[in-house]
């Protein structure tokens, strides 16, 4: 590649953000990949990688790759040794002690920490220094390769070792590791730019043992065996450019086969599955084709590989040229239930193969359009597949899902914009997370995320066609596979990257059309529309007055301004007038068409032109307006709640064709339980045209009507003559016929009817006794000896049913549940599921499903307090070792159990697990349930709600889930939920009265208090400590500060934009930081940031100790716990705090002694002491330069002020909260001289002098 | 015959037990089988201690088929051997038993006169119904006669089956009630269990929870007794297979359907991608490719 290529070129596209610029000073254009030896026993890895670059800047002296957890051995750039460090603040968020405990600042802090090495910022957790012997190479811009050693030695995520317990070799014990994480996790695995804008070319190779294969990226080139013969080497090329975020690898004893259809198509499975391999893919190929077709674009790798592994961590997860799935999705041909979900699986994955991996984005504020567009051509294959109606009703879920969200949680945004610097308009305040990085982001938001984009990319369609859409999707893959093939013009390949305005630039070519509208109400902006709609009828003037209110004020709302279709079907037709929303009208005058009396019996002309008779009866006479329909084609990201009359709810669903208008209707119809409502949905369930969702949710609609009608009800229980009808013998009506699954309709109704029929209820609300005998005659006769599929769906369907007839135990005195005195009924039912779970045993189901309903019924029974509430047996179905799906039923039981039992015991049970457990799925799992049946809330008394729990939550998201995006998330989910944004109100007092004085002091900000004085004031403090403490230490930490003083000017000068006068990476002088900058605020904040990075340049000139600097780190890595160094400082600080409050309010046992002494010094007066930390510090440090006037009298009177400050400030610069236990001292120690002003602070126990 | 004679009468008259005497009669018949094999294969005399060695291989052989039989039929729990036990037990000892038949009925066989008859009780004699059946040619006349017919000829019987559909449908269904009540009381006493309740554990026990080493390969893979199933129904579908197609399946799993769309789009795809149409041997994929020896001069790796 021509080195100077590039710049000319960045400097043509570069403009505005259409353009991509690089955020690194060079670009890799090659990588390669060697793990030379995989060890099952001990899960380890060893390799290399080496990455050609180019550097783009002549100055380049240092290069900063992902790597986490990895342990680099030795680091050479062009065969020179090279000097390298390894930092990474995510390991720990908050440093050691630190008593914040509010997940505010947590979240903050988080999101710095996740910053500072995020790539797409030019950042890393490796610096390498480039050798001063290459600068001058380096200036000719030449190329540079980058040769790390490195190994892997049990990791935490990013690589999955599943190993099996049996005897044999690792082959035949159906051994196998694979890559996973959540986005960009490859440097979990191997050094790298993990972003998904650096794309290079790649060569792989894994040796495995030979009863192994090794599956990668790009095309297997050739498979080589070792020179002992007992191993080979699987050498990979992947010549498309490909960022490292799309690498994955999967070693094990996979069984092949190659596609029948497509013979470039190969699929891998574990040993003894390759019967279930064969059938679940043999439909691959026309996934293929279908988005061959439509994208008019072939598929764009030579090669697709698919592997089903065991212990996966999400069930589809899409790299470059292969996916990986669960092998849970693997079926045979018996099984109904999964087919349909496993082909949207491989659908899926597909689809991503197109966008996102092959192309990719180029900022995370892009991912929407590539989850969106995957999405979209994903729902495209749906309703090609699975028809319009199921189509539909995928959509409206969606829909349904992505409205509750977001009323919930306030909103999901798919393009934030970060404006640098101004922070003030956070775009996610609403959230307990930073919506910055995707690391930071909740995994259910995520979810919603995906789900909101492909929503959106349909309103676009909507808005400009699906022919156009295509042709923008069609224009992106070929612009993509233009660049793609340009070998040596690396600068070319930027166009496989897509941003948010790229894709916009796309359409307005294409179409022609404006849709930024559009797209700053849906993209730009977060919120849904919540419309709600009641009508009149004006006979007079033939008029419908139709009024549409909006609540945009609710958090999660915005206010829709546009037009809207609206759908009214009268007597004469069904007519659509479209409405401008506008800003102030809430009323709608829609004439009506049909001026005929209804008397004239004439057919009904529908939407879709077919013409009914309809009984008009029920009807207002006055009215010819038969149902309304707002926004039906779901064109509005919205809720409706409209207000129409029962009789048009049954008209709606007994005659609008589309299947959402019949299941809004069904759900409408909850509300009025008449006989007329009964006989609609009756009706329904027996037309068979009907779509077999909507009869399904009109079965549990009947029996809530049943319910609420229940002293009026007349004949047997509702859906009992129905599903006699349908399903029973003609000449014994109490037998089930054998089982026939042949029409999957009946076999969807046939499985629910049961389940909805147990929710009757009779006056005494006890489920009729007739019931619960029709379902044990249904388990009793079912038979499934002639039937082509498996009955195990069923048959679990069978058991939920029986649990749904569980009704709460009648109880004399709280008296012990014993056998004798059970209900006759539980008694049949456990009887039953006694016998299930122990066939289950002997016969298991697929996917156990059987056992997973009894072990939920078990629980229903504890519940409702029938069987004694105990979850010693949901613990032993909870172990690893059980199938996936048993452990995840068992755990929500037990997670069930200890809310309602308020359990200390079992909650640390969970907690363990969620530390311990060998399968990443069930640690994320466990977490999300416990999200979603918290044990207790924020604002709620519980005795589970401790210091302890605080403290053991707090250290799992700050420490203990490093190795994991998406658990680290969920636990700071759980700890939002537990405790709220603020701090845990079970903590003790003082620091909650800390926050208190926050909120209180807001309005008296003074703005002409200058930061620095905050700086001031805190570094004396520390010195003190210090210094009384700890002199030999001291030193040391100063030293650490005038270093850290000069690297973090310019490590923080490289992240953001450089100047061209700042020579780069060559460190100033610490004095020279206050000649660069006149604004002092600045000069502060940058040292903040450096604080980041305080270590690195501690040792960078000699390889040697920048090698044991990694050891330590790896160290620390292994124990999360802090090290006794550090131990020391957190209890230095907290002397400070001493004063303020009585001994024995936050005293730990261990620190007591020493405080005692703090104290009695303290006591004699804070000025003096004051006075004293800086002096001291004057000479020590270089930083306290900055200290204009660091008198102890002004500087306690303003401490709200600067604690204010600094919290603004915190907001704005992220990077402030950096992770070094110096600084979190200092922080810590501001907090409390605040607290000690504060009037919240009269609250507590003070000593009288103080106080006066 | 002489010497069989002497022999039975020596025995009978001497201080004998019944047991010597059978043991002496049975003794004598044996070399007077083997005597006659060995005529039969053209001796015309024989050293007495070959005779008796013979004789001694010949009881031996007998013995074992006689004790091997005994113990395929208690195997079976049954009392008297039957003829398959024999035959089993002759496959077993290494004997092609298909050779027999011949064997009996070969043209140069010497017959052996009679035992002397010793008239036995007297069975009364039971209605007789039809001729009984005379012996074959080559079987000894002496040798017992056939049963009554009505032992071993079919007499088809037609009971009226039970014909209730309602019926039959509640005894299959109780039955496999009553044997998975069984079978799982059965698992769950003789091995460890959970129970429900803590002062019980015998009323709803439960067979204990067992973790697997390998758990989604009982998780997916179906049982033997489903897939024995599944072979048979997809015999019986072969007829009905035209039906099927006709039943609106909004979820086309249909496995022939979808095999004879598959058969179109191959060639399609076959030619999209460029590989080679039909020849399934000529697959083409890197993953069926041998795997290359080392080279000899270090490689780079």
């Amino acid at each position: 590649m021509p080195p100077t290529g590039l710049e000319p070129c960045r400097m043509n596209r570069k403009k505005g953000d259409k353009g991509f610029e690089s955020p690194r000073p060079y670009k890799l254009t090659h990588q390669v990949v060697c793990i030379n030896n995989i060890n099952f026993q001990r899960k380890s890895v060893v390799g290399f990688v080496e990455l050609t670059i180019f550097p783009t800047v002549a100055n380049l002296n240092r290069i900063k790759l992902n790597s986490k957890q990895c342990r680099i051995y030795r680091v050479r750039v062009n065969d020179l040794e090279a000097a390298f460090i390894y930092n990474d603040p995510t390991l720990e968020v908050c440093h050691h002690e630190s008593k914040q405990r509010n997940l505010n600042y947590f979240s903050n802090a988080y999101a710095a920490a996740v910053s500072a090495v995020d790539p797409d910022a030019g950042n890393g957790e490796l610096c390498i220094k480039v050798p001063s012997e290459l600068w001058k190479h380096v200036d000719e811009l030449k190329v540079l390769k980058v040769h790390i050693n490195f190994s892997l030695d049990q990791p935490k995520g990013g690589l999955h070792f599943v190993v099996p317990n049996v005897e044999g070799s690792m082959a035949e014990r159906g051994a196998h590791v694979f890559s996973c994480g959540y986005q960009n996790s490859t440097r979990f695995w191997f050094p790298c730019v993990d972003s998904y804008s650096e794309l290079c070319t790649w060569k792989l190779e894994y040796t495995v043992d030979a009863a192994m294969v090794a599956v990668s990226n790009g095309d297997l080139v050739e498979t080589i065996y070792t020179h002992d013969m007992r191993k080979k080497t699987f050498h990979y090329m992947l010549t498309i450019p490909t960022a490292a975020s799309n690498i994955s690898l999967a070693i094990g004893p996979f069984e092949i086969l190659v596609d029948p259809y497509m013979h470039e198509v190969t699929h891998f499975c574990l040993p003894q599955l390759l019967p279930l391999l064969k059938h679940t893919t043999s439909y691959l190929h026309e996934v293929f084709e279908f988005y061959e077709e439509i994208l008019t674009c072939r598929y764009p790798y030579s090669c697709f590989k698919t592997v089903f592994i065991d212990e996966a961590y999400v069930e589809v997860a899409a790299y470059a040229s292969m996916s990986i799935f669960s092998t849970n999705l693997l079926h045979s041909a018996m099984i109904i239930d999964e087919t349909p979900l496993t082909r949207r699986c491989l659908a899926q994955s597909l689809a991503q193969q197109f966008f996102g991996c092959f192309i990719s984005r180029m900022s995370w504020s892009d991912e929407w359009v590539l989850k969106g567009i995957s999405g979209y051509i994903y729902g495209l294959w749906m309703k090609k597949t699975f028809g319009v109606n199921e189509y539909r009703h995928w959509i409206k879920e969606e829909l349904d899902q992505i409205v509750a969200y977001e009323l919930k949680t306030g909103g999901v945004l798919l393009h934030p914009i970060f404006g640098g610097g101004k922070e003030k308009d956070n775009p996610a305040s609403h959230l307990h997370f930073s919506i910055k990085h995707p690391h930071t982001l909740s995994w259910e938001y995520y979810t919603m995320f995906q789900c909101k984009a492909h929503l959106v990319m349909r309103l676009i369609e909507n808005r400009i066609s699906m022919e156009f859409m295509l042709q923008v999707f069609n224009k992106l893959l070929s612009l993509a596979s233009t660049a793609s093939s340009q070998k040596f013009q690396s600068h070319m390949w930027s166009q496989m990257l897509v941003s948010t305005s790229g894709f916009l630039k796309s359409i307005s070519n294409v179409s022609g059309k404006d849709i930024q509208p559009l797209i700053k109400q849906w993209v730009d902006q977060s919120g849904v529309v919540k419309f709600y709609g009641s009508f009149a009828f004006n006979r007079k003037r033939n008029v419908l007055e139709l009024e549409i209110k909006q609540d945009y004020t609710s958090p999660g709302t915005q206010k829709y301004v546009g037009p809207l279709k609206v759908t009214v079907q009268e007597l004469d037709g069904s007519f659509n007038h479209t409405l401008q929303i506008e800003e102030n009208s809430l009323k709608h005058d829609i004439p009506c068409h049909s001026k005929s009396r209804r008397n004239k019996k004439k057919k009904i002309p529908l939407m879709n032109g077919e013409e009914v008779d309809m009984d008009l009866s029920a009807m207002d006479a006055d009215s010819p307006l038969l149902w309304i329909r707002i926004d039906p084609d779901m064109s509005v990201l919205r809720k409706v709640e409209f207000e129409q009359s029962d009789f048009m709810w049954q008209y709606q669903l007994r005659y609008e064709r589309d299947v959402v208008a019949q299941e809004e209707s069904i759900l409408a119809l909850e509300k009025f339980p008449t006989p007329a409502s009964r006989l609609a949905l009756t009706d329904i369930l027996e037309q068979e045209q009907c779509f077999y969702r909507v009869r399904m949710l009109a079965c549990f609609c009947l029996a809530k009507i049943a319910n609420s009608m229940v002293s009026t009800w007349t004949g047997p229980p509702a859906m009992k003559s129905l599903f006699t009808r349908m399903f029973c013998c003609k000449t014994c009506p109490n037998i089930v016929k054998t089982n026939n699954f042949m029409s999957f309709q009946s076999y969807f109704l046939q499985k629910t009817m049961p389940v909805a029929m147990a929710l009757l209820r009779d006056v005494h609300n006890l489920c009729p006794k007739e019931v619960l005998t029709f379902i044990l005659d249904l388990i009793k006769y079912n038979d499934n000896r002639k039937n082509k599929f498996s009955d195990n769906y069923y048959r679990a369907e069978m058991i939920d049913a029986l649990a749904n007839s569980v009704t709460p135990a009648v109880s004399v005195n709280n008296e012990v549940r014993t056998l004798d005195n059970l209900n006759p009924d539980v008694r049949l039912i456990l009887e039953e599921i006694t016998r299930f779970l122990n066939m289950e045993k002997l016969l298991p189901s697929y996917r156990h499903t059987i056992t997973v309903s009894c072990l939920r019924a078990i629980r229903v029974l504890q519940k409702n307090g029938h069987v004694p509430s105990d979850p010693a047996l949901f613990k032993s179905y909870a172990e690893y070792g059980h199938f996936v799906d048993i452990r995840i039923a068992a755990l929500e039981a037990v997670v069930d159990y200890t809310k309602v039992d308020r359990s200390y015991e079992e909650l640390q049970w969970l907690l363990t697990m969620i530390q311990n457990d060998p399968v990443p799925y069930v640690r994320h799992k466990i977490l999300n349930m416990l999200t979603r049946n918290p044990p207790f809330t924020k604002n709620m008394d519980s005795p589970l709600c401790n210091e302890a729990l605080v403290d053991q939550l707090w250290k799992l998201m700050n420490s203990g889930t490093s190795h994991d995006w998406r658990l680290r998330c969920g636990a700071v989910d759980l700890y939002f939920t537990l405790f709220g944004l603020s701090r845990p109100s079970c903590l003790p007092l003082p620091e909650l009265g800390l926050v208190l004085n926050l909120k209180e002091k807001k309005a008296v900000l003074n703005p002409t208090i200058i930061p620095e004085a905050v700086a001031g004031s805190q570094e004396p403090v520390s010195n003190l400590n210090s210094h009384t403490q700890l002199i030999g230490f001291q030193n040391a930490e100063e030293d650490h500060l005038a270093k850290e003083a000069s690297a973090n000017l310019s490590a923080h000068q490289q992240g953001v934009k450089r100047k061209s006068d700042t020579p780069l990476g060559s460190p100033l002088e610490p004095g020279q930081i206050l000649e660069k900058n006149d604004d002092n605020s600045k000069v502060k904040l940058k040292i903040r940031f450096s604080n980041s990075q305080e270590e690195e340049e501690v040792d960078m000139d000699t390889v040697h100790d920048s090698q044991a600097f990694i050891y330590h780190h790896l160290n620390m890595l292994e124990r999360p716990s802090t090290p006794g160094l550090s131990k020391v400082r957190p209890a230095s600080s907290r002397s400070v705090l001493m004063p303020q409050h009585s001994p024995g309010c936050d005293v730990t046992a261990s620190a007591k002694p020493q405080w005692g002494m703090d104290l009695s010094r303290k006591g004699i007066g804070k000025e003096q002491s004051a006075l004293e930390m800086n002096v001291l510090s004057v000479p020590a440090t270089p930083l306290s330069a900055f200290t204009k006037e660091p008198s102890s009298s002004k500087h306690s009177d303003h401490h709200h002020h600067h604690h204010h400050e600094h919290k603004k400030k915190k907001k704005k610069h992220k990077h402030k909260h950096k992770h070094k236990h110096k600084h979190d001292s200092k922080e810590k120690e501001k907090e409390t001289f605040t607290f000690s002003n504060s009037p919240a602070s009269g609250r507590s126990v003070r000593s009288p002098s103080l106080s006066d | 015959p002489t010497a069989t004679a002497g022999a039975g009468g020596s025995g009978s008259k001497q201080d004998s037990t019944p047991e010597d005497n059978y043991y002496l009669a049975w003794r004598r018949r044996l070399q007077v089988v083997v005597s006659s094999l060995l005529t039969e294969a053209g001796f015309e005399s024989a050293q007495k201690a070959s005779v008796e060695t013979l004789t001694e291989m010949l009881q031996s052989y007998l013995l074992e088929i006689g004790r091997s039989a005994k113990s395929y039929c208690e195997h079976t729990a049954r009392t008297q051997p039957t003829l398959s036990d024999i035959v089993v037990t002759l496959v077993e000892m290494g004997f092609n038993v298909e050779t027999l038949p011949a064997y009996a009925m070969r043209s140069q066989r010497m017959v052996i006169t009679a035992p002397p008859v010793t008239s036995g009780p007297v069975t009364p004699k039971a209605l007789t119904a039809r001729q009984k059946k005379s012996h074959p040619p080559h079987v000894p006349s002496h040798f017992p006669e056939f049963p009554d017919p009505h032992t071993y000829i079919k007499t088809p019987m037609y009971h009226e089956p039970l014909s209730d559909y309602q019926v039959l449908r509640e005894k299959a269904a109780s039955q496999r009630r009553d044997v998975e009540r069984a079978l799982t009381r059965f698992m769950a006493k003789t091995g460890k269990t959970q129970s429900l309740f803590k002062d019980d554990v015998s009323t709803f026990p439960l067979i204990a929870a067992r973790p697997f080493t390998i758990p989604y390969l009982t998780a997916l893979l179906p049982s033997e007794l489903e897939m024995q199933q599944m072979e048979e129904t997809d015999s019986l579908e072969q007829d009905e297979q035209t039906d099927t197609e006709i039943l609106p399946l909004h979820i086309n799993m249909d496995e022939s359907s979808a095999e004879k769309e598959n058969a179109s789009v191959l060639q399609q795809n076959a030619s999209l991608s460029g590989s080679q149409t039909g020849e399934e041997n000529l697959i083409d994929n890197p993953y069926l490719r041998p795997v290359k020896k080392p080279k000899i001069c270090g490689e780079v790796n």
